[in-house]
């Protein structure tokens, strides 16, 4: 379903060169329900980032379904994200001027789904995740867990083909996360959505298939599950 | 299609959210902006029409009427006067003909002498045909058969301090003075000042009426000629062709509305004007376009994180673009509106309290026309104005927008 080859990823500072990826191959099946672990700097979110068409590769290619996804142009790539994608951010990426519902439901009523059905859809994620309360508030008056949680159930609306999740738990305590993580493992099991996500803590491992290892922009190392 | 529809609800949609929930203080500040830019590029022209309707209205009420009949080309008189007076009376559309016959002569007032010519004319007929009657600022207009009295203009009468006069005056006439007037056919009268009229126009403020009776004793004799007769059509009655039916009557003397009396001079004169307003308006629209672009841009750049994240969650560009292109054209309407009301309530404020110039008393004047056409080169420059700063930052990459 995905398939990276030898992706680079240099970050400029004025002159000094931080080379995040060195070379990254590797593959994603599809209905795979990834782990992406490494230390803290290793390039995680930088190869997610790039996964997930919202930034460009020093060099090296990205194919998703047979589709060379660096020949997209802008708009393509708009396109792609919004139909076959949902992302959650490490720093959540709420957008400030709206509330949590309209949140959740823009990308639905972007894809050209009512605005009653949009709205009826976000509520069940966000009863789903514990947030009924908030539906009304903006991003602003939330705490970290809770605009977390937002950004989940903004990504996983539109039930997207490929779900990329950047550490989604960092800010949650156990119970949500537990609660989080079951839902990935329902949408993976039973819609076959392709899950790849990054993560710190050692218990979300029994839900991966599969863990890849970065260390300091490199593949240190795969581990099979099942 | 549909697809388009779908933007353009989100569009809608996004760009409602952020006047909403943007900052209260720079919204309110742009639409009053524009509300003053609007009303800026009305009231110059404004004043400006009403100067020149000021001046035409002058010109009708009370120098040409409607319509002015001169004599032929190298003829000093119309004459056969009462036949064409009666031709001119049954043309549908007239309501009066009055006849004036100027001569020269010297006016003397306590060793002042003025030279000017003397209108001579029929009461009766110049009250329905001008409003000079109306203007009397002292004493009374000329009355039927009056003789031995005279009708001055306040600049005529002028001041006995010289130097509070426009113009060269008999030097401080009052009503009830006699003044000596020396015909050029060598007769000298002596008239008693029976009133003084002021109408503020500097055409019709200096002349002097005596009455067609008077007039003919001092010639001796009936006098069946005049210099001109001015016309006065019926309320809503087209001149054109009210001097076309006049003509068609078989007159032969020079029939001119008061449009070819104004001519070709004062066309240029209100020529001048309309580049005075161009250039007005342009700098109008220029200061809206530069507010509104600055606004916008302040906007777009405090939003860059959530335009970032906007495209990052896949939605489009030309979605976010226009929903701030949405944001301008409400704030521009609002601006508008809010410069009708306050254009408005001055048009309210000058019909009670006209602008006093020297030469009248100048009410704006509003035109639909004007109003319709300021508003929609207002909305067409605000909305280019907020379109390229939103288009220039949608066009970001996401991740140097997402940083904020
Ligand atoms: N915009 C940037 N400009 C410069 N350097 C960057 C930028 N983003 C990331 N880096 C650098 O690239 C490297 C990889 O960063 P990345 O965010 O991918 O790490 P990570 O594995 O996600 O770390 P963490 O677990 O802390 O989230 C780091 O050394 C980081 O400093
Ligand atoms: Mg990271």
């Amino acid at each position: 379903m995905i398939r990276v080859e030898n992706l680079k990823k240099t970050y400029y500072l004025g002159v000094v060169e931080v080379p995040a990826l060195r070379g990254i191959t590797f593959e994603v099946k599809r209905g795979d329900f990834l782990g992406l672990m490494g230390p803290s700097g290793s390039g995680k979110s930088t190869l997610l980032h790039l996964l997930g068409l919202i930034d460009d590769p020093t060099s090296g290619t990205i194919h998703i379904g047979g589709v060379d996804m660096l020949n997209l142009d802008d708009d393509e790539r708009t396109d792609y994200r919004l139909n076959k994608m949902g992302y959650i951010f490490q720093e959540y990426a709420l957008v400030p001027e709206l509330t949590v519902i309209e949140n959740v439901a823009l990308t639905a009523m972007a894809r050209g789904i009512s605005d009653a059905e949009s709205r009826r859809a976000s509520m069940d994620i966000l009863s789903t995740i514990g947030l009924s309360a908030r539906l009304n508030h903006l991003p602003r008056e939330l705490s970290g867990g809770e605009q977390q949680r937002v950004a989940i159930a903004r990504s996983m609306v539109n039930r997207p083909l490929i779900l990329f999740a950047d550490e989604p738990c960092a800010n949650l305590d156990t119970d949500n996360s537990k609660i989080v993580l079951d839902q990935f493992h329902t949408i993976n099991e039973e819609l076959g959505q392709t899950i790849v996500m990054v993560s710190h803590e050692e218990w979300h491992k029994e839900y991966f298939h599969r863990i890849v290892y970065l260390k300091d922009g490199r593949i240190d190392r795969e581990e099979q599950h099942s | 299609m549909a697809d388009n529809l779908v933007k353009l609800h989100l569009s809608f949609f996004l760009g409602l959210r952020s006047l909403q929930r943007g900052n209260i203080g720079s919204l309110v500040m742009t639409v009053v902006i524009i509300a003053m830019v609007f009303t800026n590029m009305i009231f110059l022209p404004s004043v400006i029409t009403g100067a020149i309707k000021l001046f035409e209205q002058q010109t009708i009420e009370y120098q040409s009427g409607n319509i002015i009949i001169e004599p032929k080309k190298d003829a000093e008189y119309i004459d056969d006067l009462e036949n064409l007076l009666a031709r001119v009376n049954r043309v549908p559309g007239v309501l009066r003909g009055a006849p004036h016959y100027d001569i020269g002569g010297v006016m003397k007032f306590k060793g002042n002498r003025l030279p000017g010519s003397i209108i001579a004319i029929r009461p009766r007929d110049e009250t329905m045909v001008t409003g000079i009657f109306k203007k009397m600022v002292e004493g009374q207009y000329l009355g039927e058969g009056d003789t031995g009295v005279i009708v001055i203009g306040k600049l005529v009468a002028g001041h006995e301090d010289e130097s509070e006069d426009l113009m060269p005056s008999l030097g401080g006439v009052t009503t009830g003075d006699s003044i000596e007037v020396e015909y050029t056919n060598g007769v000298t009268r002596t008239y008693r000042v029976k009133g003084i009229f002021e109408t503020k126009s500097y055409m019709v403020d200096p002349l002097v009426f005596i009455t067609w009776d008077e007039m003919e004793s001092v010639r001796g004799g009936p006098v069946d000629q005049a210099t001109a007769v001015l016309i006065r059509t019926v309320q809503g009655e087209d001149v054109e062709e009210v001097k076309f039916s006049l003509i068609g009557m078989g007159i032969q003397e020079e029939i001119k509305t008061w449009h070819d009396l104004l001519g070709k001079a004062f066309a240029e004169v209100v020529q001048s004007y309309a580049i005075i307003n161009n250039i007005s308006t342009f700098v109008s629209l220029v200061i809206a376009i530069v507010v509104i672009f600055i606004v916008i841009m302040i906007k777009t750049i405090n939003n860059r994180r959530q335009i970032g994240i906007l495209k990052a969650i896949g939605i489009h560009r030309t979605i976010i673009t226009f929903s701030y292109v949405f944001q301008v054209t409400i704030l521009s309407l609002m601006g508008i509106l809010f410069g009708l009301l306050i254009l408005f309530a001055m048009n309210l404020y000058f019909s009670v309290y006209p602008i006093v110039f020297p030469d009248g008393d100048i009410r704006p004047v509003f035109t639909v026309a004007d109003l319709a056409a300021n508003a929609v080169l207002l909305f067409i420059a605000s909305t280019i104005a907020g379109f390229l700063p939103a288009w220039r930052i949608a066009r970001e990459d996401i991740m140097t927008a997402m940083k904020g």
